[in-house]
C-alpha cells in the first residue's frame, strides 16, 4: 500500500468517525432541545474527594453510651492528667469522625460524644481504675471499633503481622535473588560473557571512567 | 456553551470509543491507517471534553442553578476564584476533571512520542482512550455534572468554607495532576507488552511522566498537609486518613520506580519489576479514586449504594486481570540482561530501597483495607488509626531514611572495602556527632535520636556529594565555588537534583521526629486569667485571655478569643482563634461550624491554639499546642519540589552522555539491546 493510499484510508477512517460524532451530536441537540428537566434530580451535596476529608467532623450525636462502673474501695486515682490524655489518644470518639477522644474535644465545640466519653474517662479515672481497666471497659461497651488500633488478638492480629511478614518475606527473596546472581553458574565478566565488542583494556578503561563518574 | 458542554461529552465517549477500537485493531494488524485515527479520534476527545469542561466552568460562572451540580456546590456570594474551583470540588466535576487532564496528558504524550516508537504507539493510545471510556462512561452515565434540577433554586447549597482556602484550591488538581499521570507509563507499559518492544525505548517516556506524576503528588500532598495543618485545627497535618493514604500509595511506587529505572538503564536489570511498578502506581491511582468514592472504607455494606463504586472496581479488576496476563505472558522477554555481581553494591542498595518503599506502600495499603477486611470476616468493625500506622511505619521509614544516605555512597556493581571506607567516613561521622550531640542535651527517646543521627548521616552524604563533585570542577576547569555548583548541577541534572530531592527527605523527617516533642494544653480561662506552661525547648510560656468576643458578618456568627502570649516574659504577641457558623439568606445553618487556628510560626515551634467551646459566654475552652519544627515541612516540600524540577528540566542528549546515563554500548551480535536509554 502506498503512502498516498494509507493517508486516503486514514482520511475516510477519520471522516467517518467525525460524521458519526457530529451526526450523533446533531440528534443529541434537538433531544435536548426537547428536554424537561430531570425530575428525578434531587437538590444534594455529593460527596466528593474534599468532602471525604472533612469527614474528620462528620457526626452522629447520639452515638455516645454510658461507660460506668462503681468505683473501687477506697479509690484512688492511678492516672495523673497527662496519662489521662494519652489514654484519650488511644480511644476512638464515636460521632463518626475519624479523631480521638483527645483531640475530637479539644477541637470541636459541636461535638456531643467526645466530652461524654472523656466524663466517661474523668469518672473512671476517679474510680480508681488503670489504663487498661479503663480501656477494656470502653472496648466491652463499644466493642473494638473503639480503639484507634486493632486488638492484637485473634483475626485481627493478621492486621499487625502481615506488613513485617510480607517484608521479610521480599527480603527472603531478594536475598535469594542477590545468592543466585552471585553463585558459580554465573560467567565471570569478560569481553566475551559482556558481548561487547571491546578490548580488554578498552573495557578496563570503560570500567574506570564509568567508576569515576559515579564516585 | 452549557449545552455544547453537553453535548460534547456524549461525543467525547463516542470519540475515546473509536480512538481505543481502532487504535487496538491498528496494533493488532499492523495498519498505520487505523493507528493515525485512532489518534486523531484521541485530540478529538480532547477537544470535545475541553467543550464539556467549557461548558461546564460557563454554568459555574453564570451561575446556572438549574444544574445540580452548580446548585450544589457553589452560591451567589462564594468569590469567583472558588467558583472556579468548584469545578472539582464534586465527584461529578472531579470525574470530568480526570477525564479532562488524561485527554490532555494523553494528547502530548502521543504527540511528543510518536517518532522512533511506531510500535509501541498504537497500543499506547487505545490504553489512553480505554481508560478515557470508562471515565467519561462513568461520568456520563453514573455523575453527569450537566444533571438538571426540576426547580431552580434562588441560589446554592455553596461550598464548606474549609474548602475555600488556597491550599484546597490547590492541592485536589495537583494530585489529580499526579494520579493520572500516572496512566500514561501505564499505558507504554501496557504497549511495549502487547508488541513484545520490552527493550529500553519505552524507559526514557515512562521516566518523564513517572517523574511528572510523582512531581505533581508531591505538591499535592504537601499542600494537603498544610491545609489540614491550618483548617481543620485538630493540630497536626498527617492522619492516616484512607484519603490522605490513597494519595500516599501512588507517590512510593513512583518513587520506587525512579530508583529502580536507573537499575534498568544502567545495567538492563529488574524489567518485570519495573513493569509491575508502573502498573501498581496506575492501579493504586485507581484503587485510590475507588476507595474514596465507593463509600466502602465507611462500612463494607456502602459499596453497592454508591454510584459510582461498582464501575471502580469492574474497572480496576479488568485492568489488574489484563495486566497480570500480559506480564504472565512475556515473561521470558523480560528476562534480566545482566546480574548482580554483589550484595554491596548501588545496584543492590537500590533493590534494599525498593524492598522498603513498596513495603511501607503494602502496609499503609494494608492498614487502609483491614477494616473492610475485618468487617467482612468478622462482622465487627474496627478502627485503624494513627498508632498502627505510625508502630509500623516508623522503622520502616527510618531503614528508608539510612538508605538515602547509604545508596549514593556505594560504587555501581561492586563496592570494594577501600571505596566503603573513603566514602563513608565523614558522612558516618556526621551522624554519630549529631546522635551524641542530641544525647548530651538530653535527648533520650530512641526512635527520635536514631531519627536525627540519621538525618545528619544522609546530610552529610549529600553535602560530601557536592563537595567532591564541586571540587573536582574546581580542579579541572578551575572554575569558582558558585560556578562550579551551578555547572555541577547544570550538566547532571538527576543525579544533583536527586541529592537535593534527599534534602528535602530529610527536612521532612526531622520535622516529621520532631513532633514525638508534641506538647497540648486542654485549658479554660476567662476573660483575663492567665495560662502558664512550659515549650519542649524549656522556655516559659504564660497566655492571658483577652476576653470571648462575638461578631456577625452577613453570612455567619462569629466567636473568638485572643491571647496575649509572653515568652520568657518577653511579649510576643497575639494569637486569635474563632470559630464560624455559616448561614443562608434565611438564616438556617450551612455545613458544621469551623475552626480559625490561631498560629504563630518561628523555625522552632508553633504555637497553635483553638477554640474548643465557650462557656458561660465569657470562658473560652482553648487547646494550646507546641508542634516544634512544623515549619519544615513546608520547607522540605519546598526543596524537594526544586529537585524534581531541577531532574525534570529537559537536557540534550549529549550533555546526558556526558553525564553517564547514556551508557550505549555497542553490542556484539545482532538482536541484544544495548543498555541504557
Amino acid at each position: 500500500m502506498s503512502d498516498e493510499q494509507v493517508r486516503v484510508l486514514s482520511r475516510r477512517a477519520f471522516l467517518s468517525g467525525a460524521g458519526a460524532g457530529f451526526g450523533s451530536m446533531i440528534i443529541a441537540v434537538r433531544a435536548a432541545a426537547q428536554q424537561q428537566p430531570n425530575p428525578r434530580a434531587r437538590m444534594t451535596h455529593d460527596s466528593s474527594i474534599v468532602r471525604d476529608t472533612t469527614n474528620l467532623f462528620a457526626m452522629d450525636q447520639g452515638a455516645a453510651r454510658p461507660v460506668r462502673l462503681p468505683p473501687k474501695p477506697n479509690a484512688v486515682k492511678q492516672l495523673t492528667n497527662v496519662q489521662r490524655d494519652a489514654l484519650e489518644h488511644q480511644l476512638h470518639c464515636q460521632c463518626g469522625c475519624t479523631l480521638d477522644v483527645f483531640t475530637c474535644r479539644t477541637t470541636d465545640f459541636t461535638c456531643q460524644v467526645s466530652p461524654a466519653m472523656h466524663r466517661d474517662v474523668m469518672a473512671l479515672v476517679e474510680g480508681g481504675y488503670s489504663a487498661q481497666e479503663i480501656i477494656d471497659a470502653f472496648v466491652s461497651t463499644y466493642g473494638d471499633r473503639v480503639l484507634m488500633a486493632p486488638p492484637r488478638s485473634g483475626f485481627n492480629m493478621l492486621a499487625w503481622v502481615s506488613p513485617g511478614i510480607a517484608v521479610l518475606a521480599a527480603a527472603a527473596f531478594i536475598l535469594a535473588f542477590l545468592r543466585r546472581s552471585q553463585s558459580p553458574r554465573t560467567a565471570p565478566l569478560g569481553p566475551a560473557a559482556k558481548g561487547v565488542d571491546a578490548t580488554d583494556d578498552e573495557l578496563a578503561r570503560i570500567e574506570a571512567a564509568v567508576r569515576r563518574d559515579d564516585e | 456553551m452549557i449545552l455544547i458542554g453537553e453535548l460534547s461529552l456524549w461525543v467525547a465517549l463516542l470519540m475515546a470509543a473509536w480512538s481505543a477500537t481502532v487504535s487496538f485493531a491498528g496494533g493488532a494488524t499492523r495498519r498505520t491507517d487505523l493507528a493515525d485515527s485512532g489518534i486523531r479520534g484521541l485530540y478529538a476527545t480532547f477537544a470535545m471534553i475541553v467543550l464539556a469542561s467549557l461548558g461546564l466552568w460557563t454554568a459555574l460562572l453564570t451561575k446556572d442553578f438549574s444544574l445540580e451540580y452548580v446548585a450544589g456546590h457553589i452560591s451567589s456570594t462564594m468569590p469567583s476564584v472558588y467558583i472556579f474551583t468548584a469545578f472539582w470540588s464534586g465527584q461529578a466535576g472531579s470525574l470530568l476533571f480526570w477525564a479532562l487532564i488524561l485527554s490532555m496528558y494523553g494528547s502530548i504524550a502521543i504527540a511528543t512520542s510518536r517518532r522512533g516508537n511506531e510500535e509501541l504507539i498504537p497500543w499506547a493510545t487505545g490504553t489512553i482512550s480505554a481508560v478515557l471510556v470508562f471515565f467519561i462512561a462513568t461520568t456520563c452515565f453514573k455523575a453527569n455534572p450537566f444533571t438538571r434540577l426540576d426547580f431552580i433554586p434562588l441560589d446554592g447549597r455553596g461550598m464548606n468554607p474549609q474548602l475555600q482556602n488556597p491550599g484546597m484550591a490547590l492541592h485536589p488538581p495537583n494530585l489529580y495532576l499526579g494520579y493520572v499521570a500516572t496512566a500514561i507509563p501505564f499505558a507504554f507499559a501496557i504497549a511495549a507488552l502487547f508488541s513484545r518492544r520490552l527493550d529500553a525505548q519505552w524507559l526514557g517516556i515512562v521516566r518523564r511522566w513517572t517523574l511528572l506524576s510523582w512531581f505533581f503528588l508531591t505538591i499535592g500532598i504537601v499542600l494537603g498537609m498544610w491545609w489540614a495543618y491550618v483548617e481543620l485545627g485538630w493540630g497536626g497535618y498527617w492522619a492516616w486518613d484512607p484519603v490522605e493514604n490513597s494519595s500516599f500509595l501512588p507517590w512510593l511506587t513512583n518513587t520506587a520506580f525512579l530508583h529502580s529505572i536507573m537499575i534498568q538503564e544502567k545495567r538492563g536489570m529488574l524489567r518485570k519489576w519495573n513493569v509491575v511498578l508502573v502498573v501498581m502506581s496506575f492501579l493504586l491511582s485507581i484503587f485510590g479514586t475507588f476507595l474514596t468514592r465507593s463509600g466502602v472504607i465507611e462500612s463494607v455494606h456502602s459499596f453497592a449504594q454508591s454510584p459510582v463504586g461498582p464501575w471502580f472496581s469492574t474497572f480496576f479488576f479488568l485492568a489488574t486481570g489484563i495486566t497480570i496476563y500480559l506480564v504472565a505472558t512475556r515473561l521470558r522477554d523480560l528476562e534480566a540482561k545482566a546480574e548482580l555481581e554483589s550484595m554491596v553494591s548501588r545496584e543492590a542498595a537500590f533493590l534494599y530501597n525498593n524492598l522498603l518503599l513498596v513495603g511501607i506502600a503494602f502496609a499503609v495499603f494494608w492498614g487502609t483495607v483491614f477494616p473492610v477486611l475485618s468487617e467482612w470476616v468478622t462482622q465487627n468493625k474496627i478502627t485503624v488509626g494513627a498508632p498502627f500506622f505510625n508502630a509500623v511505619n516508623i522503622p520502616l521509614g527510618l531503614l528508608l531514611l539510612a538508605l538515602t544516605g547509604i545508596g549514593p555512597l556505594i560504587a555501581w556493581r561492586r563496592a570494594s572495602l577501600s571505596n566503603l571506607k573513603r566514602q563513608f567516613a565523614t558522612p558516618t561521622a556526621t551522624g554519630i556527632i549529631t546522635g551524641a550531640l542530641l544525647f548530651a542535651l538530653g535527648m533520650r527517646a530512641p526512635y527520635v535520636l536514631v531519627a536525627y543521627a540519621l538525618c545528619g548521616f544522609v546530610m552529610g552524604t549529600i553535602v560530601q556529594e557536592f563537595y567532591k563533585g564541586m571540587r573536582a570542577r574546581q580542579t579541572i576547569h578551575g572554575e569558582s565555588v558558585v560556578m562550579a555548583f551551578r555547572h555541577l548541577v547544570a550538566r547532571n541534572r538527576r543525579r544533583y537534583g536527586g541529592y537535593i530531592v534527599h534534602a528535602g527527605i530529610v527536612m521532612l523527617f526531622a520535622a516529621f521526629a520532631g513532633m514525638a516533642f508534641k506538647l497540648d494544653n486542654d485549658v479554660t480561662l476567662k476573660t483575663g486569667e492567665a495560662f502558664e506552661t512550659t515549650d519542649p525547648y524549656g522556655h516559659k510560656w504564660r497566655f492571658v485571655s483577652q476576653g470571648v468576643s462575638t461578631s456577625e458578618p452577613r453570612d455567619r456568627q462569629v466567636i473568638g478569643v485572643g491571647l496575649d502570649a509572653y515568652r520568657d516574659g518577653k511579649r510576643v504577641g497575639i494569637i486569635r482563634s474563632e470559630k464560624r457558623a455559616y448561614h443562608d439568606a434565611q438564616g438556617n445553618p450551612l455545613f458544621q461550624p469551623i475552626t480559625e487556628v490561631g498560629i504563630r510560626t518561628t523555625p522552632g515551634l508553633d504555637t497553635y491554639v483553638v477554640l474548643a467551646g465557650v462557656r458561660n459566654s465569657d470562658t473560652a475552652e482553648l487547646r494550646i499546642t507546641f508542634n516544634p519544627l512544623v515549619v519544615w515541612v513546608w520547607a522540605g516540600g519546598f526543596v524537594m519540589m526544586i529537585g524534581g524540577l531541577i531532574v525534570m528540566w529537559p537536557q540534550a542528549e549529549r550533555r546526558r552522555a556526558q553525564a553517564g546515563y547514556v551508557a550505549v554500548m555497542r553490542p556484539a551480535t545482532v538482536g541484544s539491546d544495548p543498555v541504557g536509554a
